[in-house]
């Protein structure tokens, strides 16, 4: 049999020309509808989503759960944190002053220990099934009619093939970044100028307004929207040409993920909706102590950084901030100091929009073996989330005349974790 | 085909009706005692009179064992994994380094020895400790990126090296008493010389390194580091080849440099089916050089080189992953700890002849 080491092919960048070929691919989908309801929910405000997705399994006894000096305790010790009888990982020194802002949840059992698995039970709320991310649900729900950057951005330094948007359109699906570089293609083809461009716009415009007679408008809207949103994204060239400050740069570090949070920080503040930043690195099957201490080294500085950034400039508020795995790592330790994968006891830790801060939601035994109070899954998490955001998520996509439930119906939110 | 084992759970002195050959020869090397503790174990030190073997794991506490009587002993204190130990010349004082930063002193000789004082030597890992030749003062190394210096008698600290950029691995005294060597996570070889309080020189051991792109991470350091007894040599012990460190999929290495030149020696390298860690390195009396790996399958082997020659002349597997190595003063047993909890004794003669056989 074939060990599961995680870790799947890659890797995708972004390009204008490969996003705007996914929005054709969707305009076969059942198109927009149901957002007014959505918008009367959360009020006008522009509620955002900070995702930092810990790929491949970040070790709860190394970050969120920590049981030194148990049997399967690993050999760094418990801190305590800006919140009184909360402690931590000594890991994340930075972390621990701003947990007061963060809440945990420490009972999470998904019951699955397969890499894709874990990951698109987390994203969508359901274990199968052709339903969007929450990145996709923020871009069709949160996303301002009149934003300038799509509402689902993902940066990342490689990445999975994920079709995130489902039935929502494809104008909701992830936009990829490979790390800070500009998305690819923002200029015109040689050869086009912009008065050229702008006829070839008519054009299209004339074609579709053709086609459209007699059809049903999801036909050709996913096309529009797709065509608005690359235009948008060429007109805003500079701002991801330019380069971070250098004060920001020693705050969040020189390395991929301190620039990529940078980044992040700067699409939150231009009114992106949803934007995800992976972090590597976690699935350590082998030297998972050493691996811990390098990869939650560069993740606890800038992650508080970007936080701190985000708290003082009034914005956490309206931003759910999640840090999440697709599962954590087994307690026992293996031959090769390793940690394998682990659906069954688990942590992550959530904060801002919605977010009661300081909260512990569950417990596992004392060696880390299994969740012996308030057992969830990720149903139950993403129920949360969009409640958190405002979002009814008992409520239905109306999707073309269908209706769907738009989070798991047989999981609810974790209501005591709600603010 | 299964070979039956020879029953090897007593201690050396086990062996006592056993007449034992005392002609060294490595390629005869063979289990003759297993002191076994109920944790996975990380570490492990002979004392220089050959009286006791301690022992780190993966839990909080030193394990002690009596070589000759069996007996065992527990130190408790640390707050953390035990990594590394050093003795004093005449075996009373132990010096343990725990992950937790902290570097404790033992007495050995109180029948249920308590920390003699502790030294908070490093913020984050204290992954190496090592006592100076003449006997008077501890080097350190840790997690912070720094080397330290301490004077024995009350702790003080008398030295800070600065300059490594990454998590230091290891650190050693050479036989001078005037220099210190450390290796960093991206092997990164720093001479410093303790006259001057300056760095003199460095050696490149960057073979020792590897960033796995497919998870965005460095993976390498020294796992052990040792001076031949001369001076003229160092050895190195550690990875190389980096594949799949996530998974465990790189190659043990054990690099060889001069002392004079901070010329690489030789790249020693066990068979290519074995992926792993090279754990434990060290100098035989006799000139032959002796490594210790764990396999990522959990198997271990020990490894024999002699003086010039780039591939070991001997291997000898084992059922379980080495994870250390060290030698004792009689220069025919070597103690290897294991992941599976047991410390063996390696006997490094022909197996013992019954009396009259």
């Amino acid at each position: 049999m074939r060990r599961n080491q995680g870790c799947n092919p890659l890797d995708h960048q972004l390009a204008r020309r490969q996003f705007l070929a996914g929005a054709a691919g969707g305009a076969i989908s059942l198109g927009l509808s149901g957002a007014p309801a959505i918008a009367e929910q959360v009020k006008g405000q522009h509620k955002r989503i900070l995702q930092v997705y810990l790929q491949g399994g970040v070790s709860q006894l190394e970050s969120w759960d920590p049981k030194p000096g148990t049997e399967f305790g690993g050999p760094f010790r418990a801190i305590p944190t800006s919140v009184p009888g909360m402690h931590i990982s000594e890991l994340l020194p930075y972390t621990a002053q701003r947990m007061h802002l963060l809440s945990l949840v420490r009972s999470i059992n998904i019951k699955t220990n397969d890499h894709t698995q874990g990951r698109l039970f987390m994203e969508k709320g359901r274990r199968a099934g052709e339903y969007p991310y929450i990145g996709s649900i923020a871009s069709k729900y949160l996303a301002p009619t009149n934003s300038e950057l799509p509402g689902y951005i993902h940066i990342s330094t490689r990445g999975l093939t994920d079709s995130t948007s489902a039935f929502l359109g494809a104008q909701h699906g992830q936009l990829k970044f490979e790390g800070v570089k500009p998305p690819k293609n923002l200029a015109l083809p040689n050869g086009l100028n912009e008065t050229a461009a702008a006829r070839r716009i008519e054009l299209r415009q004339q074609f579709n307004k053709q086609f459209g007679q007699g059809r049903p408008k999801s036909m050709t809207e996913s096309f529009d929207v797709s065509f608005e949103q690359a235009a948008k994204l060429m007109a805003r060239k500079t701002f991801f040409e330019k380069q971070p400050d250098g004060k920001d740069l020693e705050r969040y570090g020189k390395h991929d993920f301190g620039r990529n949070c940078l980044l992040a920080r700067a699409l939150l503040e231009n009114d992106a909706t949803c934007v995800k930043v992976t972090h590597h690195g976690y699935d350590s099957h082998a030297e998972n102590f050493n691996f811990h201490l390098e990869q939650l080294g560069e993740f606890d500085k800038t992650f508080s950084m970007l936080l701190d950034d985000l708290h003082e400039r009034g914005m956490l508020e309206s931003t759910l901030v999640m840090v999440y795995s697709e599962f954590g790592r087994t307690p026992q330790i293996n031959v090769r100091y390793g940690r394998d994968h682990w659906g069954t006891a688990w942590s992550i830790a959530l904060g801002g929009c919605g977010i009661q801060p300081g909260a512990i939601i569950g417990k596992t035994n004392e060696k880390g073996t299994a969740v012996v109070e308030r057992e969830v899954d990720a149903g139950h998490l993403f129920h949360t989330y969009l409640q958190a955001l405002g979002i009814d998520s008992t409520n239905d996509h109306d999707i073309a005349g269908r209706s769907i439930p738009i989070g798991d119906p047989t999981a609810q939110s974790i209501k005591e974790l709600l603010a | 085909m299964k070979v039956k084992q020879p029953d090897t759970s007593g201690a050396l002195v086990a062996q006592k009706p056993l007449v034992e050959s005392e002609l060294i020869e490595p390629a005869k090397t063979h289990q003759v005692a297993q002191f076994k503790h109920s944790v996975p174990l990380t570490s492990c030190r002979v004392d220089p009179t050959g009286t006791y073997v301690v022992a780190g794991a993966q839990d909080l506490d030193i394990q002690v064992w009596h070589l000759q009587t069996q007996a065992q002993r527990t130190l408790k204190g640390h707050t953390s994994w035990v990594r590394s130990f050093d003795f004093s010349k005449d075996g009373n004082t132990l010096y343990s380094a725990c992950w937790g930063g902290d570097v404790k002193v033992w007495n050995m000789a109180d029948a249920a020895p308590q920390a003699l004082m502790t030294i908070p030597a490093h913020k984050g890992s204290a992954r190496w400790v090592r006592l100076s030749p003449d006997q008077t003062k501890l080097a350190t190394c840790g997690n912070d990126l720094l080397v330290k210096v301490w004077n024995i008698a009350d702790g003080e600290l008398l030295q800070t090296f600065s300059g490594h950029e990454r998590h230091v691995y290891a650190v050693d005294f050479h036989p001078d008493g005037r220099h210190l060597v450390s290796q960093d996570l991206m092997g990164v070889i720093k001479i410093w010389d303790m006259q001057t309080g300056k760095l003199a020189r460095g050696m490149d051991a960057s073979l020792m390194t590897g960033y796995d792109n497919k998870f965005a991470a460095d993976m390498g350091g020294a796992r052990d580091l040792q001076f031949s007894p001369d001076g003229s040599e160092l050895a190195s012990a550690g990875i190389t080849n980096v594949a799949n460190s996530f998974a465990g999929i790189q190659d043990p290495i054990i690099m060889l440099f001069d002392w004079k030149t901070g010329k690489e020696k030789a790249q020693l390298k066990p068979d290519k089916t074995f992926q792993g860690i090279a754990w434990g390195v060290r100098y035989h009396p006799d000139g032959f050089l002796i490594g210790a790996g764990a396999d990522r399958s959990g198997k271990g082997e020990l490894w024999f080189s002699k003086p010039g020659e780039k591939e070991f002349f001997h291997t000898l597997k084992l059922p379980k992953a080495a994870r250390g190595l060290d030698l004792l003063a009689d220069g025919r047993h070597l103690v290897v700890p294991h992941a599976d909890g047991s410390v063996c004794t390696y006997r490094m003669t022909a197996k013992a002849k019954l009396f009259g056989t």
